[in-house]
């Protein structure tokens, strides 16, 4: 379990760093196109393509690590107020929903690239083949999911631990063990 | 079943589902992709997802976000703020709350850098507010008057907010960036009127800092002002000149504060690594959620909701104004409990057609208030988000000594939304006249 969860961690900083990359290509990239066109009066082929494409990388590859962090803004003010096994029975409920949601949504941009890949589609002025950006869009999904089942299977491991440690009863009285599941 | 009955119902289940703590971004996305499918069918809805996933994240357009998404980081990470605010606080600190209307003023130019309210109250929070604590300023006026202060942020350009309008309505974000001039000037100028007023009535709120030379004044002038000034004339003037697209200008701003900030050695790796990382992760979020509420608006188009909404509104026997003043309302409830970009984004395809097409008001005035509205809606309870940050700078100060302090910033902010409707050439004049 344990293992699972430095490899979602490694897996969504690794994305996340690749991500940052693509954000300064895409600076270099624009900056280069306009003292080109200025000075050399000649701006680069497809530049708005490609810095579409990169931007599109930079974004899905940050999805997981953003989520990881809990930065994918939630309004938790309202839930707070419950029980906090009421909390986490809806935590639980609500993630699983975005793990199936998400997770459709990534095997279908898998077929999406596909079909791209097999009709040759490529961008109007650079003809770079799109279908790869789709399968990088594809992945940053996958990673997505697997945070979200990541931070779901952490919270009833520990739950899980401390049964096995204090017993059942303990554990429902104790408030910390119940603070962790959230 | 009745069209408009299923778009009720997926407003609803969208509220639940946030209410459970569901991220917005996913909210929108499920119960778009859910309502979709039920009123066309369930390949349709998943066709629609994917499409606009990857037309969303690839648009260049949108580009433009990450841009100044970095380029607001990266001043954030190379302490031009601190710079900023030394100078502001050299020019008036002496004054009663001076060191609270410099805040204002360094939060005005810091805001010509940077397009979030989150990092400029960030930024203020972590610089002014110990030298505010240092001369025992009252500390409900210090931390809100910083909380309120962040928000000059995204008034003035370049702005995530007017980015996001402009998506969201096909407006052109140039004319917005310009727009969110004078209004921006106006707000900081009500704010630091606010909190002259406050201290003149009780100097123990905001006691005078010491002096400084003239030449120590103008000593502070490099580190910060200079460097903000080329930067957003280079790049926001770029823009508003016709030289650059919005996303070259953000590409020339985050390529100018790295170079500025690497040739006087204020970032090193580690500090650019950092602001890299926030950048993708606050894009990432950003255009999910962006995404999120586009699935979720092709949902509201097929269930005709904004069109009757649009001609209910019509229908009124008010006058535009009454009607305008009851969506402002709407809009400063709905901005207590939701983040700002999720409000703009989710409410103008909705309210966007009423005021524009049959109220009739200038669509990029509209942006203004929409901004000056989301503003009050980051300062207030619950979901104050840029109280939260300086509660995270200064987790001694119990929220309700910020939340205290905010009500004569909000009072500024209604007299500033009066003035704009009064007068809405406040917003309008400089998109016009470069027109």
């Amino acid at each position: 379990m344990k293992y699972l969860s430095n490899m979602t961690k490694g897996i969504s900083i690794a994305l996340d760093r690749i991500a940052g990359i693509f954000i300064v290509l895409v600076m270099v990239l624009v900056v280069s196109n306009i003292i080109l066109r200025a000075v050399f009066n000649s701006p680069l082929k497809g530049t708005y393509e490609v810095v579409g494409l990169f931007t599109a990388v930079a974004v899905s590859l940050g999805l997981s690590y953003c989520a990881f962090q809990n930065g994918h803004i939630a309004v938790s003010f309202i839930l707070q107020r419950f029980p906090k096994k009421f909390q986490s029975m809806i935590i639980m409920l609500t993630d699983i929903i975005s793990f199936i949601f998400w997770g459709l949504a990534a095997w279908n941009l898998v077929r999406y690239a596909g079909v791209m890949h097999k009709n040759g589609l490529v961008t109007a002025t650079s003809e770079i083949p799109i279908y790869p950006f789709v399968y990088v869009i594809a992945l940053g999904f996958f990673a997505l999911c697997l945070v979200i089942i990541n931070k779901r299977i952490e919270a009833i491991r520990e739950v899980v631990t401390k049964i096995s440690k204090s017993g059942f009863l303990e554990m429902l009285n104790s408030e910390s063990a119940r603070k962790e599941t959230i | 079943m009745n069209l408009l009955l299923i778009g009720f119902i997926g407003i609803i289940v969208f509220f639940v589902l946030i209410a459970l703590r569901m991220p917005i971004a996913f909210a929108m996305a499920f119960v778009g992709f859910i309502g979709f499918s039920i009123l066309t069918s369930f390949s349709a809805g998943m066709d629609m997802v994917v499409k606009d996933l990857f037309g969303n994240f690839s648009s260049y357009s949108l580009s433009v976000i990450a841009m100044f998404v970095w380029m607001g980081f990266l001043a954030y990470h190379s302490g031009i703020g601190t710079h900023l605010y030394i100078f502001a606080y050299k020019m008036i600190g002496h004054l009663p709350g001076g060191l609270a209307i410099a805040t204002q003023g360094a939060c005005a130019v810091f805001g010509a850098i940077c397009g979030s309210n989150t990092a400029t109250a960030a930024t203020m929070g972590a610089i002014a507010l110990p030298e505010m604590r240092k001369y025992k300023y009252d500390r409900s006026l210090a931390t809100a008057s910083i909380a309120a202060g962040g928000v000059l942020g995204v008034m003035i350009p370049p702005s995530v907010i007017f980015i996001v309008y402009g998506m969201a309505t096909e407006q052109s974000v140039g004319k917005l960036f310009m727009a969110g001039i004078f209004p921006g000037i106006l707000m900081m100028l009500l704010y630091m009127v606010t909190i002259f007023i406050m201290t003149s009535r009780n100097p123990e709120l905001g006691p005078s800092g010491p002096k400084s030379s003239w030449k120590e004044r103008i000593d502070a002038l490099r580190g910060g002002l200079v460097e903000a000034l080329i930067i957003f004339f280079l790049s926001i003037g770029g823009l508003f000149a016709g030289w650059f697209t919005p996303t070259e200008a953000g590409a020339v701003g985050a390529g100018g504060v790295l170079v500025i900030s690497l040739l006087e050695r204020r970032l090193n790796w580690e500090k650019l690594k950092k602001s890299l990382s926030d950048t993708t992760r606050t894009t990432a979020m950003i255009m999910l959620m962006i995404a999120g509420a586009i699935i979720f608006g092709r949902f509201m188009a097929i269930s005709r909701i904004p069109f009757e909404v649009a001609n209910w509104a019509g229908s009124l026997p008010f006058p535009p104004f009454v009607v305008l003043g009851i969506i402002l309302a709407i809009y400063l409830v709905l901005g207590c409990f939701l983040d700002a970009l999720a409000l703009v984004l989710l409410t103008t395809p909705i309210f966007f057609p009423v005021v524009v097409d049959t109220l009739g008001y200038d669509p990029i005035w509209f942006g203004v208030i929409m901004v000056l509205v989301v503003a009050m809606g980051v300062i207030t309870p619950p979901v104050g988000m840029n109280v939260y940050i300086i509660k995270g700078v200064a987790p001694d100060i119990p929220l309700e000594d910020i939340f205290k302090g905010i009500w004569p910033f909000l009072f500024a902010l209604v007299i500033c939304i009066i003035l704009l409707i009064i007068f809405p050439q406040i917003a309008t004049f400089l998109p016009d006249y470069f027109a």
